[in-house]
């Protein structure tokens, strides 16, 4: 049963995925508590990308991918009701990508376009200001303020990744999901996400997929572990990594598979 | 016969490839020899030398076929005086031989009347000669045969018995591979500069009859008038002036052009988008190759299309809504046209679009973006040199399309940009200029060479506009 407490930002039940006749997800009830941060680990191909792209319907663009279940935005919205427009769930529930993907504009449009797209702004004025306070919150705008016209492309990884952030909270999103951000980055790189990670759980409710279990411990309150389709464990972080209940994570965490 | 031993040097080069290799196999594993190179490399050694050889003495023999022919029946033994004969006698006398030859055969009863009296009219030795010459292609052909299986065998069997594990086969066959790929990158830049010396060197020769000047300014189109002079006194300056006017066809060109891509840009976009985001992959296979065959249309088949059924249809509308338009008219032409570019447009526009990053979409669609949305904001930007490269290969194509203009426009020179009016292209004046009987010492015939080398330069700076834009899409997501 779903449950009712508001304190989740988001209650999934049921959940069942399918890649053609390919069972990616089996079974999944997890829940995310407001303003924390949630880790989703597991080894590869354990269906924890898929789960994370079920919460803003990402699968919707793959023909093959059929998903069941129960998804709970805030309590109420059913995300997979047909009265739900996908356009108005991804602007509450935003997301980061693998690979840094910034659109071939300039650092200004990238960040704008969002706010663009669902008129945020009622002023050319208030979107310089969602822009610019977007890049601040992302930790960028010091970096990029003089260069806000050339071509996002021309930044560093760490740094376009980090105006994919600004990009995704730039629409004020209620929670943001993020695909193994950092696995494209360098350690100096991941350090800042990491970092400004930190900073947005205040505001945001972030779940977070990774492969790197030092950085699930350094990020989130809590942690569930995926394998083959299943969600073997959900707890807090520190028991996950100090005293696991199932063997199966403890193995994995002591790096005997995966 | 020599195309039969063409096809038996092929199997014998194959063959010889699994003899090679298998020699070099036995020298390592029965005589326990260390091979230089790879066991295929030894194979391929043995087949070059046997290939190569073969096939250079099949082109000689091919291509000097008949001076073997002529050295074959002309025989000094029959025609005793041959060597002192005119080409012109010698040409008459081959010819006859070549006649009789047919008849020289046949029995009493197949002959007619007047074969009869021609045999009656040869001569002895001619009779011979015809005879030997019905024989030729049989007695060539089998020696030719012989040659084949004799020398590519001989070499095949040296090549094989040269094998040891010292012999380093593979450079020696990179090499020789290499002079062939080098050799035949080399045809096709000789011919493509062949091709463009031959325009320079016959448009100097225009140019000294025509004023530089005259020539690209000047907007009368009358080709004919350089002849409404007296012969004795040479070509008539006044007339020439005025005779050859570059824009009026410049203008045709670009009219023409110009409706083909109006017809072509919106159509070939619109497809591109519709096959690359919204057709589902089963619709796209099969749409795609049919929208591609709009190209392969035989440009004839397009140039009927437009004079017999569109030229008149829109006369009729036009005279519905009380508009002059003429029989032949560059819109009849350029919808034609414009249609038979569609796919340059739609086809490399899909691939470009479809080379997008799958990212950027998924990145535009988390922010909230609808499909439209993404396709106009980030989508088409990103592809947008690449849409450009393929606009301008359209337009080279339009601007270079002749069969089309030639039956649907019209070949009267008319400075106008009225799309309802005739008009004429550049190309279509190369063909009526060295159309009837061409001679290349008056400007009438050497202006289509001045044309050509314009149109030439002209495409080619499209070309190279299109290709510098792809290039610099591509370098973007690389």
């Amino acid at each position: 049963m779903v449950d009712q407490n508001s304190n989740y930002a988001l209650q999934t039940s049921e959940v069942y995925v399918h890649y053609g006749k390919k069972m990616a997800i089996n079974n999944v009830a997890l829940n995310f508590p407001k303003n924390e941060v949630t880790s989703l680990i597991g080894p590869s191909g354990c269906g924890k990308s898929t789960f994370l792209r079920c919460l803003n319907r990402m699968n919707d663009v793959i023909d093959i991918c059929n998903v069941k279940g129960k998804f709970l935005l805030n309590g109420n919205v059913d995300i997979y009701s047909p009265d739900i427009q996908v356009e108005t769930l991804r602007e509450k529930v935003g997301m980061v990508f693998q690979k840094p993907n910034p659109f071939p504009k300039t650092i200004y449009e990238n960040v704008a376009y969002g706010p663009k797209i669902h008129g945020i702004a009622s002023s050319q004025n208030e979107l310089d200001e969602i822009v610019k306070d977007s890049l601040h919150r992302a930790g960028l705008y010091e970096e990029v303020k003089d260069r806000m016209d050339d071509i996002a492309t021309g930044l560093s990884g760490g740094q376009q990744q980090r105006l994919c952030i600004a990009r995704a909270i730039a629409i004020r999103p209620e929670i943001i999901l993020m695909d193994e951000p950092c696995s494209a980055l360098d350690p100096i790189a991941t350090a800042k996400i990491e970092d400004l990670i930190n900073e947005l759980k205040e505001n945001y409710t972030i779940i977070i997929v990774t492969h790197s279990m030092s950085q699930a411990s350094r990020v989130s309150s809590k942690t569930a572990f995926f394998h083959l389709g299943n969600l073997v464990e959900y707890g807090e972080t520190g028991k996950i990594f100090t005293k696991p209940d199932k063997e199966q994570t403890n193995d994995y965490i002591t790096g005997r598979f995966g | 016969m020599l195309y039969l031993s063409l096809v038996f040097v092929f199997i014998l080069s194959y063959s010889f490839y699994f003899y090679g290799k298998k020699r070099a196999l036995s020298l390592k594993f029965k005589k326990n020899e260390n091979l230089s190179s790879l066991p295929d490399y030894y194979g391929y050694y043995v087949v070059l030398l046997v290939f190569f050889p073969a096939i250079i003495i099949w082109f000689f023999l091919l291509i000097f076929k008949s001076n073997f022919q002529e050295m074959f029946v002309m025989s000094p033994v029959l025609f005793p005086d041959v060597a002192t004969w005119s080409s012109g006698k010698f040409g008459l006398i081959m010819n006859k031989i070549s006649n009789l030859s047919i008849i020289v055969n046949l029995s009493e009863i197949d002959l007619t009347v007047g074969d009869k009296s021609i045999l009656k009219m040869a001569s002895e030795s001619e009779i011979i000669a015809a005879k030997n010459l019905a024989n030729f292609d049989k007695i060539y052909g089998w020696s030719n045969l012989t040659l084949f299986i004799i020398l590519p065998v001989l070499l095949g069997f040296l090549a094989t018995k040269s094998i040891s594990g010292k012999l380093n086969a593979q450079p020696i066959v990179e090499k020789i591979i290499s002079y062939v790929i080098k050799g035949s990158s080399y045809i096709a830049i000789f011919i493509t500069f062949g091709i463009f010396f031959s325009l320079v060197f016959e448009a100097i020769n225009f140019f000294r009859y025509v004023n530089f000047m005259d020539f690209f300014f000047n907007t009368a189109w009358n080709p004919n008038r350089a002849f409404v002079i007296n012969a004795s006194e040479g070509f008539d300056q006044e007339a020439l002036k005025e005779a050859f006017g570059f824009v009026p066809l410049l203008t045709g060109t670009l009219l023409i052009a110009s409706v083909a891509m109006l017809v072509a840009v919106p159509l070939g976009l619109l497809t591109a988008i519709y096959l690359a985001e919204y057709a589902s992959s089963k619709v796209r296979d099969i749409a795609k190759p049919i929208i591609e065959i709009l190209a392969g249309i035989p440009t004839v088949v397009y140039g009927f299309f437009a004079a017999l059924s569109l030229a008149p249809f829109i006369k009729d509308v036009g005279e519905g809504v009380g508009l002059p338009v003429s029989a032949e008219s560059a819109l009849a032409a350029g919808l034609a046209m414009g249609v038979m570019i569609i796919p340059f447009v739609s086809s490399l526009s899909d691939d470009v679009i479809k080379a997008v990053p799958q990212s950027l979409r998924e990145g535009s669609y988390a922010i909230g973006a609808t499909k439209s949305e993404t396709i106009k904001k980030v989508i088409l930007p990103a592809a947008l040199a690449g849409i450009m490269g393929s606009f301008l290969l359209a337009i080279s194509r339009a601007i270079g399309e002749t069969m089309i203009v030639v039956m649907a426009a019209s070949l009267r020179a008319n400075l106008t940009f009225n799309p309802l009016e005739p008009a004429t292209t550049i190309t279509t004046q190369i063909v009526t200029s060295l159309i009837g009987d061409v001679e290349f010492d008056n400007p009438k015939t050497l202006v289509a060479f001045a044309l050509g080398l314009t149109l030439f330069v002209m495409t080619l700076i499209l070309n190279i506009a299109a290709i510098t834009i792809v290039k610099k899409y591509r370098e973007k997501y690389e």
